[in-house]
């Protein structure tokens, strides 16, 4: 079942000289439960595509759906609500709230919904995230590591359609890299969840069933794999 | 969520949260100040009018019986019905009418008339009074401003107050730009964001508004107060202002002051929620260039830290315009203020206090009379009291001069040759000049004779044989020639004066003598028309004169110069002796040199007191911007001193870019004001033909100094609390900054 679709996009940013087209032309489709990964050098257009399968940015041209939504159609607020209930962005700097404890910033797009949450399902995010623990601590008083699970606890409340992760490992240590990874690939499998993610990384990339290479805004090569299981 | 949000955020930037507080405390004192004191004038004003001209709504001129009165007293709304005796006259009676609430007067007096049985056009209404309880009659065109006044005021103070403190917001909303990012990026909308900031605004400002309230209303009262302290009751028309408050005015005050913080609140949410997840989540709440830019001076007096600091500045303009401008114009108002009124003071003093000095301390008009005809004359100058008295009257009247009575002098300036058409006349034979008659008692020309060494008599006139250089501007220090040769004056022993407007009439007037001296009177001659002839004459001459050519003017004028080292209480008691003396019978105005003086002397310091009060207003606002800037840019601060100290700088350099850039805030105002003011000031000194000399021993160097000192300390003070907040800096703990990306 097909729950990301990408059709001519082009996103251009600047004018006259200083034009630099980011994405040129991506054709684009991700089934339900697929964990793809988008590799590329630095500057090559991963970014600004994760950015507008986010609805954080909008493309120049082309199309794209998720989950049957055209987000070329969506307003500020109906993007914002899309945001909050089809996508999980997780970021490499994480960007939690540093005032809201981690419950707090756990729980964040239910109560923008002004949802309770489903106990069950927040407890089995936060135990098998490893964070049950440090749910009124502030991230501050956390690792990296845990930060970056406390994020990705967050992108997963809402059971999004999509998870997008920007170098979600980028500023962690092997270990946390590796421990982080394990846990998308879990939220894969036992969620089904599609999670897209960009990375620079090659052997991050290798992780993931699909591998997607980015070059200059094109996309240069598309190879499905077979990956191994779980390492924890 | 949001709360918890909100308020964990205020707890940790107590000092973000202090300059919105601060700036929600001013708005709502000033405003609170403003409606408190609008209140008080439409007090005053009703005030004023109810003892001018009487508390009636409405009035009825026509016959009324006793039992039609009493049907009017009984009617509904009416709260009283009065005969004004004063006004009725015969066959007429005036009844003023005064009703339970002012909303009923239109509507119900034509009624009331014609159950009195009085005609709709005998009611008058009492228009001026009426207008102040929102009550117009459509009949009533004149045009009552307070109202609409106190709107346009109220409205360009709301939204001064919107442009300067909006400011304070967007620094605390701005300093979280990344975070509102984050919220966006996982699904807040706009409104959301909108609503947390606006929720946040409210409650920060609840307190400070309802402070600022009982701030402004207390500070009305006082100004009131000190008003009545300042210029009593002794100002003619003027009577003292009894404080006063209404919760009306309390409900309207609170209504402006929330719109005003809440405009100023959701300009800059409405702005952080319109930005795209994207930028905000990028914006790191650093201040950016838009292009680049170069503080040479800044550089070459103070080096790398100089560049950086005028940098800092120029990044920081939008959040520093309203302070710059404020604090630019309050001290350049202060200075100009202070020196206008230096140089006003010295003005008046030598043109009119000093000068009239030894001529007149009390000076009365007496309305439709004669100076020939006027009996009292002789008991005034008997007064105890009082040194001497002139009675005087002044007319109109026009002399032919011809070419061989000018003297050189007035020949070298080019005779009449400058004089305007509408003055001087050119006829066959001469010119036509005007020659303003003015006309004493018997006694005090005689007087005047003997004092120029003329020979005392009453058959003649004595003529001010001067005229000014018409080409030398400076009317301070005027410089004289004579007008008639002296040849020409000898051998004229007559002044033939003509009627003005009707030349063709004229009287012969023996000259007892020219001089150039004048009688100690509050007269100035020869002021806009430089080539009259003046003419002293006796009143019993001009009894004979008068009937031949006229124009008198209707009122005669009493110098009165009180004894030597005269006192205030002593004016007042021989002010008195003379209007029981003449104003029994006649219409009287009076005027006391010395009460002037002291009214003069209160006028001024209370313009003084309202303009420097208001320069201190403007400069409170500029520098409450300054502190509201320099509080709220902590964050943003340390992150750019970060990379200044990871690059090499030193705590020592971050410490005198501060410096600098308080010194530039403080000093701009001076460095543009001095120049602009010296000129002013030279030009108005030009201008009133005041020695620079003069007004360098009197200039208000005091209280420039003290306002210049304020703003200095002021500013220093702002940002000594900014380098206490930013000076612990944690370099590593800055650079990792969860808005770093």
């Amino acid at each position: 079942m097909e729950i990301l679709k990408c059709q001519g996009l082009r996103k251009v940013y600047g004018t006259g000289d200083n034009q630099v087209v980011a994405l040129d032309g991506i054709d684009l489709s991700v089934d339900k439960g697929e964990f793809v990964a988008i590799v590329g050098s630095s500057g090559s257009g991963k970014s600004t595509l994760l950015h507008i399968l986010g609805t954080v940015d909008k493309p120049t041209e082309g199309t794209v759906t998720i989950d049957g939504t055209d987000l070329s159609k969506l307003n500020p607020t109906q993007a914002a609500i899309f945001r909050r209930r089809k996508v999980g962005l997780v970021y490499q700097f994480y960007n939690l709230i540093p005032t809201l404890t981690v419950r707090k910033n756990i729980l964040m797009p239910l109560a923008l919904d002004k949802k309770k949450p489903n106990q069950e399902y927040f407890q089995k995010i936060v135990d098998t995230l490893g964070i049950a623990d440090r749910l009124d601590a502030l991230p501050s008083q956390l690792s990296g590591g845990q930060q970056q699970r406390v994020a990705i606890a967050r992108s997963l409340i809402y059971r999004p359609a999509l998870l997008l992760a920007d170098e979600p490992t980028g500023n962690l240590d092997q270990k946390n890299s590796r421990e982080i990874m394990d846990m998308l690939k879990l939220s894969n499998r036992s969620l089904e969840q599609t999670i897209l993610l960009i990375t620079h990384d090659e052997k991050v990339a290798l992780e993931a069933e699909r591998i997607i290479t980015i070059q200059d805004g094109h996309i240069l090569s598309d190879d499905r794999r077979e990956v191994n299981s779980l390492s924890m | 969520m949001w709360k918890e949000y909100s308020s964990d955020y205020r707890k940790n930037n107590p000092s973000s949260s202090l300059s919105v507080r601060i700036s929600a405390l001013i708005s709502a004192l000033l405003l609170s100040l403003l409606c408190c004191l609008f209140y008080n004038l439409w007090k005053y004003e009703v005030e004023r009018i109810e003892l001018e001209e009487g508390g009636w709504q409405s009035r009825l001129t026509g016959e009324m019986s006793p039992e039609a009165l009493d049907n009017v007293r009984d009617f509904a709304t009416v709260e009283d019905a009065v005969v004004n005796e004063k006004k009725s006259r015969d066959g007429e009676t005036v009844t003023d009418l005064y009703f339970y609430h002012y909303r009923d007067v239109l509507q119900d007096t034509p009624r009331i008339a014609e159950l009195a049985g009085i005609p709709a056009e005998k009611i008058t209404y009492h228009h001026q009074l009426l207008a102040l309880f929102f009550v117009r009659d459509p009949q009533d065109t004149a045009p009552r401003l307070l109202f609409p006044l106190f709107l346009l005021i109220t409205a360009m103070a709301s939204f001064s107050l919107v442009v300067i403190i909006h400011n304070s917001f967007a620094v605390s909303m701005n300093a979280r730009i990344h975070q509102f990012g984050i919220f966006s990026s996982i699904g807040a909308t706009p409104k959301q964001i909108r609503a947390c900031l606006l929720q946040e605004a409210a409650s920060l400002c609840a307190l400070p508004v309802l402070m600022g309230n009982l701030l402004g209303i207390g500070g009305g009262m006082g100004l009131m107060l000190l008003t009545n302290v300042l210029l009593g009751s002794d100002i003619p028309g003027r009577h003292e202002v009894n404080p006063g408050y209404h919760p009306l005015v309390l409900a309207v005050t609170l209504l402006v002051t929330m719109a005003t913080v809440w405009v100023s609140a959701w300009l800059p949410a409405r702005k952080l929620s319109r930005l795209t997840p994207l930028e905000a989540i990028r914006n790191t709440g650093e201040l950016q260039l838009k292009r680049r830019k170069n503080s040479r001076l800044l550089a070459l007096l103070f080096g790398v830290e100089g560049e950086l600091a005028g940098n800092a500045l120029k990044a920081q303009r939008k959040a520093l315009r309203t302070a710059s401008l404020s604090l630019l114009f309050s001290f350049m108002a202060f200075t100009m203020m202070q020196c206008f009124f230096t140089l006003s003071e010295i003005s008046t003093r030598e043109t009119y206090f000093e000068r009239y000095q030894s001529v007149w301390d009390i000076y009365v008009t007496v309305k439709d009379a004669s100076v020939e005809n006027f009996p009292e004359t002789e008991a005034l100058q008997e007064l105890a009291g009082a040194e001497s008295a002139i009675v005087y009257q002044k007319a109109v009247a026009k002399r032919l001069i011809t070419e061989a009575e000018l003297s050189e002098e007035m020949k070298s300036f080019g005779a009449f040759s400058q004089a305007p058409g509408h003055y001087v006349a050119q006829v066959e034979g001469g010119w036509l000049v005007n020659a303003p008659l003015v006309i004493l008692d018997d006694d005090s020309f005689l007087a005047y004779c003997e004092q120029i060494g003329a020979a005392p008599r009453l058959d003649g006139a004595v003529v001010i044989n001067r005229i000014r250089d018409v080409t030398n501007p400076d009317f301070r220090h005027p410089v004289f020639y004579p007008y008639l040769k002296k040849d020409s004056v000898g051998e004229a022993p007559v002044s033939v004066l003509r009627q003005s407007g009707s030349e063709d009439v004229a009287a012969q007037v023996p000259i007892l003598a020219y001089t150039t001296q004048v009688p100690a009177l509050r007269e100035e001659y020869a002021t806009l028309d430089y080539y009259e002839l003046i003419h002293f004459l006796p009143a019993s001459l001009w009894r004979e004169l008068r009937g031949q050519i006229g124009g008198a003017e209707e009122n005669v004028q009493i110098c009165v110069l009180g004894k030597e080292g005269v006192t205030l209480e002593e004016l007042n008691d021989l002010e008195a002796a003379i209007a029981a003396l003449i104003g029994q019978s006649r219409a009287v105005e009076s005027e006391n040199r010395i009460r002037e003086y002291d009214t003069n002397d209160t006028q001024l310091q209370g313009m003084m007191a309202f303009f420097g009060g208001f320069c201190v207003l403007l400069a409170v606002i500029g520098l409450g911007n300054v502190f509201s800037n320099t509080l709220g840019f902590v964050r943003q601060r340390r992150r750019e001193f970060a990379r200044y100290l990871s690059v090499g700088l030193t705590p020592a350099s971050l410490r005198k870019m501060f410096c600098i850039e308080a010194l530039v805030i403080a000093g701009r105002p001076i460095l543009i004001t001095l120049p602009l003011a010296a000129l002013a000031v030279g030009t108005m000194l030009k201008m009133s033909y005041v020695a620079p000399g003069e007004f360098l021993a009197e200039a208000p160097l005091l209280p420039i100094a003290l306002f210049l000192l304020a703003i200095v300390a002021c500013v220093a003070l702002s940002y000594s609390l900014a380098w206490w907040n930013v000076r612990k800096i944690s370099l590593a703990e800055v650079l990792r900054d969860d808005t770093m990306m």
